[in-house]
């Protein structure tokens, strides 16, 4: 049966008076259908019109703009709906699992759809013991929302949302602010929803190499067109033949973006660990079983050294941070990678000087950290990127925002300009300047505070998992950014739940757990020796390969080795 | 949910009405102590006596500050007990203070266990029936207020880290402080929108809308106000027939020491111990069932 039917759908934002861009199209001729119970993923770039879509389809949350064409739900007009039926029988989960959530308490979040639908307490505390149960909310039901982690807050979200028995139900990212166990979990919850209760589910993700498997089909979209829509198998065949060097397909599962890189003939594209462990094992052959790289021996000045560093919030508390030791040196990126609430981030305000430690050593720079006054530290020295680019704005424009800076660094008018002008090049963010920074996108968001950060010419780089919520394109040309700025001998220590990005892109890598640094190898030797804990293209070819973390890793391994001779 | 905290919203509610009221309208020194007593009980059941034993430091320094500033302030009274400057200080006075502090300090501690007992969820039942726009409203609120917290000190923060207002002088500081502020603002108001879209995107504004709560009267709690009505009318009873009344100037009243009095006392200080001994009688049962084991 037919659910959702979209026949050419085009829609345009009102066109604003200061904007200079020609009011383009957002979504442009759009027909596709949702058969019930289907699993349907929506994928694209950054601003290719996926929110824009979704929102158009959930009517309370229509965008207000030109629309033309027509949404059909369950063979209805969209307009023809009662409200209560567009209100209950679409449900909508949002991309920031804090914003959405109304109430202070998790059992008044779970019932508050249901009293907006007029039910009688008895059927409400029914229903919310159900879908308590469901969820596994049992334990925290009566909890305060604010004590949650954000992996909890997202699935109160969708069970508050479920608990309105919806018949579609349309998440906008869901994932994006989450560890990548949460997100996981998160997933495999749908996954369950969709098989076990026939619900019909569309979801926008950047994280693919966990949706692709589980999807009926995707529809993938540039420039508020549909570019195709298809089985996730044939996906990525369609979308290489029509635009070869698409965005889109770094954002694939690496099983896939392996078989497309070896663009072999007649074979099924696979897509998950498993196939395209098959798949390479099967096809290649591994006489040569390692890439011959020369190893880069660092041994430039330390930026930052921590010696037995221990601290904790509170006096009778547990030790967060238990003697721990770290350094880094100019011109090398380090990450740490662990589990959530391991006390990364609290390392990295304790290096940035916003906590201080009861015990131990920071040197900066060769300097003691108490000695610098002031703003010294932070002018020309230390940099520290928060994990929610919105703090670090508090004016109307970025520009407005970078201008903050001057005084600070001392810079002259025509010196902060051209500096300005430089930055803003080396990012390409000049159409940005003069946008108020929570209209940006979150990969914007996340450039413009960079461009705060690099005006103030930082020697040494503190980052907090930069690459939350960013897809893939924007993610590689960001390493490629943290490339170039080591080149110019910056050092980089990095917080990240993001195992490729880590992989891809550092020099070091330490294992954070049970308060302190383990392990700080190359990312060869760390994530090879990790079974569980690596990239999947590692994951992919480490029976077959040595010392393989990267999909160009793998391809370029497959290539040299040649096809696998068939033995009569 | 066990102990006093289990019973209904509306019982708690009461109790603490009823004991604010009688600790604020008598200044008898017997009543004050029931009541002192019984607040401090609760206390350490809630917080447990070691975490008690600071904080009693610093109430009875509380106490000495306040009860000292009435009798250095005030000169009335007939006993005179030596001259500071030239002005009498009397041993009424002293009383009044340290009586007038001992209801301050009541009230605090009564307060400081029921922001425990009566959390934002059971007021918003209590009050959300009869307005329940407010109710949802005062929810919403008391979600923001942790976010909001969390949000300034980030912002504050990260703000230093920027090189900004590390300064000492008063000029940067306020100046971060109001920028910070400022910048809170737009955030909230940002977020805020996300927030009416999912109120919408669960059909709020949809017509004929309840309001579901966790909570039901049960017997217990009929029986637990029974209790409180009957020990409170009686009290009430001693003070209507002015057997309670205490005055202090010009000179001190006596204590009632009657057997009638005697009984006004003990129904007293049995409606202030009911809390704090329906939350040690739960951990004591349990210990005792455990050794039954």
């Amino acid at each position: 049966m037919e659910l959702l039917k979209v026949e050419n759908l085009s829609f345009s934002y009102p066109k604003q008076e200061k904007d200079t861009a020609p009011a383009g199209k957002v979504i442009e001729d759009l027909s596709f259908s949702v058969e019930s119970g289907e699993f349907i993923v929506i994928c694209g770039a950054s601003g290719c019109g996926k929110t824009t879509l979704l929102r158009l389809l959930k009517r309370e949350l229509s965008p207000h703009g030109i629309k033309t064409g027509e949404i059909l739900f369950g063979g209805k007009r969209q307009e023809e709906l009662t409200d209560r039926e567009a209100a209950c029988q679409i449900g909508f989960v949002l991309q920031n699992p804090e914003n959405q959530i109304v109430t202070d308490k998790v059992w008044h979040e779970l019932a508050f759809g249901l009293e907006n639908m007029g039910m009688t307490s008895s059927e409400i505390r029914r229903k919310v013991a159900e879908m308590a149960c469901y969820f596994g909310i049992d334990d925290w039901f009566r909890h305060k929302t604010s004590d949650l982690s954000g992996g909890q807050k997202q699935l109160v979200n969708l069970a508050s949302v479920m608990a309105m028995d919806p018949k579609l139900l349309i998440l906008d990212e869901p994932t994006s602010q989450l560890d990548p166990i949460a997100a996981s979990t998160f997933i495999n919850t749908l996954y369950k929803l969709n098989r076990e209760l026939g619900l019909t589910i569309i979801l926008t993700e950047h994280r693919l190499e966990e949706v692709f498997p589980i999807a009926d089909r995707v529809l993938i979209m540039d420039k508020g067109r549909k570019l195709c829509m298809a089985e996730p198998r044939e996906a990525g065949g369609l979308l290489r033949r029509q635009a070869p060097d698409h965005r889109m397909l770094q954002g694939f599962p690496s099983a896939m973006r392996i078989y497309q890189g070896l663009d072999p003939e007649e074979e099924v594209c696979p897509v998950t660990v498993r196939e395209g462990r098959d798949f390479v094992e099967r096809k290649y052959d591994n006489r040569i079983r390692s890439l011959n790289r020369p190893e880069a021996e660092n041994d430039g000045k330390i930026a930052m050294r921590m010696k037995d560093i221990c601290f904790r919030y509170e006096k009778n508390g547990d030790d967060i941070l238990q003697n721990v030791h770290l350094t880094v040196r100019h011109g090398e990126m380090v990450s740490l990678l662990g589990g959530n609430g391991a006390g990364k981030s609290t390392l990295l305000q304790v290096i940035a000087g916003i906590l201080h430690p009861y015990r131990g050593k920071i040197e900066v720079f060769g300097k003691r950290i108490e000695r610098f006054r002031d703003s010294e530290l932070y002018v020309r020295g230390l940099a520290f990127l928060p994990q929610n680019p919105q703090s670090v704005f508090l004016k109307m424009t970025v520009l407005e925002d970078y201008e903050e800076i001057r005084p600070v660094m001392g810079y002259s008018k025509e010196e902060f300009d051209r500096k300005v002008r430089e930055i803003a090049a080396f990012l390409e963010i000049e159409d940005l300047l003069q946008r108020h920074p929570y209209d940006l996108s979150g990969g914007e968001q996340q450039k413009a505070a960079i461009g705060k950060i690099l005006l103030r010419e930082p020697r040494f780089l503190l980052l907090d998992e930069p690459t939350k919520g960013i897809d893939a394109w924007t993610k590689k040309r960001f390493g490629e950014l943290l490339q170039k700025l080591k080149a110019r001998g910056i050092g980089i220590l990095m917080v990240t739940h993001d195992v490729e990005f880590a992989a891809a892109y550092s020099n070091r890598c330490g294992l954070f757990f049970d308060h302190e640094v383990l392990a700080m190898e190359t990312p060869e030797t760390f994530f090879c020796s990790n079974n569980y804990y690596t990239t999947a293209a590692n994951r992919i070819a480490r029976r077959q390969y040595d010392g393989v973390l990267l999909v160009e890793d793998v391809i370029e391994l497959c290539r040299q080795n040649g096809s696998r001779q068939v033995r009569e | 949910m066990r102990g006093f905290q289990g019973y209904h919203p509306a019982i708690l509610f009461l109790y603490y009405a009823l004991l604010l009221l009688l600790s604020l309208l008598t200044m008898q020194p017997v009543l004050l102590l029931c009541s002192l007593f019984g607040a401090f009980l609760l206390y350490a059941a809630l917080f447990g006596i070691r975490e008690m034993l600071p904080d009693l430091v610093f109430y009875a320094l509380l106490f000495v500050l306040l009860a000292v500033i009435n009798p250095l302030v005030v000169h009335d009274g007939e006993t005179v007990l030596f001259f500071l400057n030239g002005k009498a200080i009397t041993k009424e006075a002293i009383a009044y203070g340290g009586a007038g502090s001992l209801v301050m300090i009541t009230v605090v501690v009564w307060s400081a266990c029921y922001t425990e007992l009566l959390t934002t969820d059971k007021i918003l039942f209590l009050f959300g029936k009869a307005l329940p726009k407010l109710g949802l409203i005062l929810s919403m609120t008391f979600r923001f207020i942790p976010l909001f917290q969390k949000q300034a000190d980030r912002i504050g923060q990260v703000q230093r880290t920027m090189g900004l207002y590390n300064g000492k002088n008063l000029k940067q500081r306020f100046g971060g402080a109001y920028r910070t502020f400022d910048s809170l603002l737009t955030w909230s108001m940002e977020n805020s929108i996300d927030t009416a879209d999912a109120m919408k995107a669960r059909g709020y504004g949809l017509r004929g809308r309840s309001s579901f709560s966790v909570f039901r009267f049960r017997l217990r709690d009929g029986k637990m106000l029974a209790l409180m009505l009957l020990l409170s009318g009686i009290v009430l009873i001693g003070a209507g027939k002015g057997n309670m009344d205490f005055y202090f100037y010009p000179h001190l009243a006596e204590i009632e020491t009657g057997a009638e009095a005697f009984v006004y006392y003990l129904a007293m200080l049995l409606l202030c111990c009911i809390p704090g001994f329906c939350e040690w009688k739960e951990s004591l049962s349990w210990n005792y069932l455990k050794s039954k084991i």
